[in-house]
């Protein structure tokens, strides 16, 4: 008998077609809504329509008479018998008392203030309708700057709309700026409000049975271990009580972990019927006004010292950060942007003063690069800022500035550590796919026609896998440090191989990637291993920071899948031994003419998966004792090296890897309507060494999709007492494949020292189109005094920056030239 | 979302006739637009049904109505608070009376407030569509006034 194909190939690397396509293409996904129970019941929000307004009365006596409708919870009711959630803010912020439902205030619009539960949703929408609620409109406060100056108050218990503050300062700032050739000042610059817009909005099924006093929870939350340990010390109960389960999940991209208030209203609402089963499926307007939206951040008085290169040596900045009404999954994005403190670049002196305020507007939850897209795009616009400023060209600056290859692995100011990268690599690699040279006759034979062309490029990273050390540099007793993740790899009772993970994929293909790994392992085809995904407590493979974000699952959750498959192989070839009556290192795992098997070289022996599984499981009177700790069912935990940072010195490695990105696009605005038209784009990923490349390459469009909507199309506007405007898809534009220019995509690739496989996570993409598309804009429209300030800009925002009322550069942009400079 | 509306007019008979128009709800109130029925709490407070919609978002509208200001014959200022259509309208409506030869000037302004999933499904034609209204519900004060007093300056 002979080992068959396959024996020395490697499934990590190859382009394995998606486990999940087959099922996900013709329908046959599960989602949290497929999930029905019997005598389900249906919960409808009454939402509040100010942005802030005092409750003076509520009256659900006629919803309650409605046939069909169960009963109605309040946010007084929902006080009295639980916690409030846990703020993770020290002080101030700290001191906020949210619950799921609003209390004797609304904070802003959208927000739930009555729960109807009824037989149908159509009978919970009536019961909606006739809920009473009398409000006292309130000062509303929708801008950070405006918040921070505590004229209105949002939370009264807190007494200040700032929520955090800190200031991360490295290196000499003063020296830097006493010494450089050139300052450059930069009045304000503004990143905005999107969202992510997921297929499938937020859900939630639970049932608080009474019977064996648990909490059943079956939602597409993404990050469920969070989740969990929020609802526990909310509802008052063990942890341990509570089962969640996930499953196929459309699209979440983080806005979906910060879904805990409305499933801890489900539970509350299943205990007041008596244990009834509780579904609540958001709509589409309430996605858009109440479940969470990208952070909004505020840049001001931006200094920025350069040598007479036009080498950037240092960075002042004050950074405010808009977090909404409440803060939930922050205030760790204050800390979290500094994860790519520096961005690409060598800067050593910096000093940035970041706050974050609540505003009358919906909360903020992690959001596709999550914090650091912000800082990212903010570092981007600095340097092409300096860059026109100083008349050095674009590719040209970031050569003068980027980090270099041979600096690998680099500290930041900050003590993180850059595991790899090449990104004069990647600039040259997108310049060819591009045509740079040739983009840059047409540019010029457009600009004397009269045409607005500009060339941008964004230079970003992806931070993958966090230490929650981090969380401890806002709140030094913060309960949270490393990062873990798990595993559960075995032999099943007939041989099947199944790993169980405990992420919540949304489109990563983590059943693929994790089979590859243990194909890789075992020597066998990725179709021969089931890969158990989604979250399920019962499985006993999570850790408190299971789930899926940040963008680690390539390294987190595959090195936990490696170390689960290495043990059940250790395991296997252990009871393989015994039984083939061969030395373990005589052993060789491949597949033969009765599937998976191990096989000894020295006498022809061979066992199949099966006859393994057998032995351990049914047939054990065989097993002598010394192997009766085998069980052919591996748990492995997968723990981050990381070390708990310096909370004063706001210093430590605060990510395990950084894939980057480099984009180029060129885009044109046209003279008559100023829409701006992408006329050729390239993308360029370095992901370390890569799992399965067509996963990578879609997940790359994908973020490159986001971030081209979030440049040109989508954007969260509220007015001045905040109405959000943009609540529908006919105000709020989402990105289709009608929008989407062909997108040139190549890649290099410099493996991580920090994974056992070289990979680096990656999904995220850093919001590159952002940044992009901001320097495209502005090489645009430069020669006409136009510098831009925000990240989103549309035909609107560029004709008020054509007719100079906003982005007016020689206001907002200062420069002092001081003797030496050459640039 | 604000709309803001003002204007004047004139109209024929004393301040005082036209002030007690003005603050009479039983008198007033049939005038707004789409008007469906009063009722009168006491003499500065009054519930008004109206009939509300925008293409196809139809509803009725209970808007509770305060007679904030009474300052006889010169001001009369009053404050509304409504729900509709899953938003809430409030709004603020003065009078400033001033003798004018025979007649009287009326001078009004206001503000309407409108909050909620109203303004984010049709924001854009509230504002239109609001000044609409309050020109009707002026348009039917002057013509009301001009009915009681013997015509229009």
């Amino acid at each position: 008998m002979s080992i068959v194909s396959g024996a020395s190939k490697k499934w990590v690397g190859a382009a394995v077609p998606r486990k999940e396509e087959e099922r996900l293409l013709r329908g046959l996904g599960k989602f949290a809504d497929d999930i029905k129970l019997r005598e389900m019941l249906y919960l409808r929000f009454v939402r509040s329509p100010y942005a802030h307004a005092k409750i003076v009365s509520i009256d659900a006596s006629e919803a309650e008479k409605i046939p069909g409708v169960i009963c109605t919870l309040t946010g007084a009711e929902i006080a009295s018998q639980t916690q409030p959630f846990i703020e993770i803010a020290p002080d101030a912020g700290g001191k906020i008392r949210d619950y799921p439902l609003a209390v004797s205030k609304v904070r802003y619009q959208g927000e739930p203030v009555v729960a109807v539960v009824a037989v149908s949703p159509g009978v919970a929408d009536d019961g909606a309708e006739a809920v009473q609620v009398e409000y006292e409109a309130l000062d509303p406060v929708v801008d950070a700057e405006q918040a921070l100056t505590n004229a209105s108050i949002l939370h009264e218990e807190a007494g200040t709309n700032k929520v955090w503050n800190g200031v991360f300062e490295y290196g000499d700032v003063e020296k830097a700026f006493r010494e450089a050739a050139s300052v450059i000042e930069i009045d304000r610059m503004h990143f905005h409000r999107f969202s992510s817009t997921p297929l499938e909005n937020n859900a939630v099924l639970s049932q608080w049975d009474a019977k064996d006093e648990r909490i059943y929870y079956w939602c597409n939350n993404s990050f469920p271990s969070f989740a969990i340990q929020f609802l526990a010390a909310h509802l008052n109960v063990h942890i341990d009580r509570i089962r969640v389960q996930t499953f196929d999940i459309g699209g979440s991209f983080g806005i979906k972990i910060t879904s805990y208030p409305q499933m801890a209203v489900c539970a509350l609402a299943s205990k007041k019927t008596g244990g009834r089963p509780v579904k609540w499926v958001e709509t589409r307007s309430e996605h858009m006004t109440s479940s969470a939206h990208g952070n909004e951040r505020t840049f001001r008085d931006t200094r920025v010292a350069l040598d007479e290169n036009g080498v950037i040596t240092a960075i002042t900045s004050r950074h405010i950060d808009d977090c909404g009404a409440y803060p939930r999954y922050e205030p760790l994005g204050c800390v979290i942007w500094s994860q790519v403190f520096p961005g690409v670049y060598r800067f050593k002196n910096a000093r940035i003063d970041f706050s974050q305020a609540v505003t009358n507007k919906c909360p903020v939850g992690p959001n596709r690069g999550y914090s650091r897209m912000q800082h990212l795009w903010f570092l981007e616009r600095v340097v092409d800022i300096c860059a026109h400023q100083l008349g050095i060209p674009a590719d040209e600056m970031r050569l003068r500035n980027y980090i270099r290859p041979e600096e690998f692995p680099y500290t930041t100011p900050n003590g993180c550590v850059y595991d790899s990268g090449n990104y004069p690599k990647m600039l040259e690699v997108a310049k060819n796919l591009i045509g740079w040279d040739g983009w840059k006759k047409k540019q010029a034979e457009a600009r004397k026609e009269g045409r607005m062309v500009g060339i941008g490029i964004g230079t970003t990273l992806d931070s993958g896998t966090n230490n929650f050390g981090q969380s401890q540099i806002v709140n030094p007793g913060a309960p949270f440090s490393g990062n873990s993740q798990g595993a559960n790899c075995k032999l099943d009772i007939y041989g099947e191989v199944v790993v169980a993970v405990g992420s919540c994929p949304q489109g990563q293909g983590h059943e693929t990637t994790a089979a590859q790994v243990v194909a890789d392992v075992l020597n066998i085809s990725p179709d021969l291993i089931t890969v158990r995904t989604g979250f399920d407590t019962e499985r006993n493979v999570h850790t408190g920071f299971s789930g899926t974000y940040a963008s680690q699952f390539a390294v987190s959750g595959l090195s936990a899948v490696h170390g689960a498959a290495q043990k059940l192989k250790a395991e296997m070839t252990r009871l393989g031994a015994f039984v083939l009556e061969s030395k373990p290192e005589d052993l060789e795992f491949g597949t033969g003419a009765q599937g998976p098997e191990l096989r000894s070289k020295t006498n022809g022996k061979s066992i199949n998966y099966w006859g393994l599984a057998n032995i351990v499981n049914v047939n054990s009177a065989v097993l002598p004792p010394e192997l009766y700790e085998v069980t052919l069912n591996c748990r492995y935990i997968w723990r981050a090296p990381f070390k708990v940072p310096d909370t004063k010195k706001k210093y430590g490695n605060l990510t395990m890897t950084y894939a980057s990105q480099l984009h180029i696009a060129v885009v044109e605005i046209d003279r008559e309507t100023l829409v701006p038209r992408i006329l050729d784009y390239v993308a360029v990923d370095d992901c370390g060494t890569v799992i399965n490349p067509p996963i990578v390459e879609g997940q790359v469009y994908g973020a490159t999709a986001h971030g081209i909507g979030a440049a040109l199309l989508e954007n969260c506007v509220y007015d001045a007492v905040g109405n959000m405007l943009t609540s529908t898809f006919s105000d709020y534009i989402p990105i289709t494949a009608m929008n989407m220019p062909n997108v040139k995509y190549g890649h290099i690739e410099t493996p991580s020292p920090h994974s056992y496989s070289g990979a680096k996570g990656m999904g995220e993409g850093g919001a590159a189109p952002i940044h992009t598309i901001s320097a495209a804009l502005q090489d645009a429209l430069f020669d006409k005094g136009v510098f831009i300030e925000d990240s989103f800009n549309n035909p609107d925002s560029l004709f008020r920056a054509l007719k100079g009322e906003i982005g007016r550069a020689a206001e907002l942009v200062k420069v002092e030239r001081r003797v030496g400079s050459q640039a | 979302m604000a709309i803001k509306f003002a204007g004047a007019f004139e109209v024929r008979g004393k301040p005082e006739d036209v002030y007690d128009f003005l603050t009479d709800p039983n008198k007033f109130a049939p005038l707004l637009p789409d008007f469906r029925g009063v009722s009168v709490h006491d003499a500065e407070h009054f519930t008004v049904k109206v009939n509300v919609g925008i293409s196809y978002i139809k509803s009725v509208a209970d808007v509770k109505m305060h007679l904030s200001e009474s300052n006889r014959p010169r001001r009369a200022q009053y404050k509304g608070q409504g729900s509709v259509a899953g938003g809430n309208v409030s709004m603020v409506a003065a009078f400033d009376l001033a003798a004018s030869g025979e007649g009287t000037k009326v001078a009004w302004e206001g503000e309407a407030q409108v909050f909620g999933r109203l303004t984010s499904v049709a924001g854009g034609l509230l504002e239109p569509l609001g000044k609409k209204q309050v020109q009707k519900l002026i348009d039917g004060l002057q013509a009301a006034l001009h009915a009681a007093s013997g015509g229009a300056l």
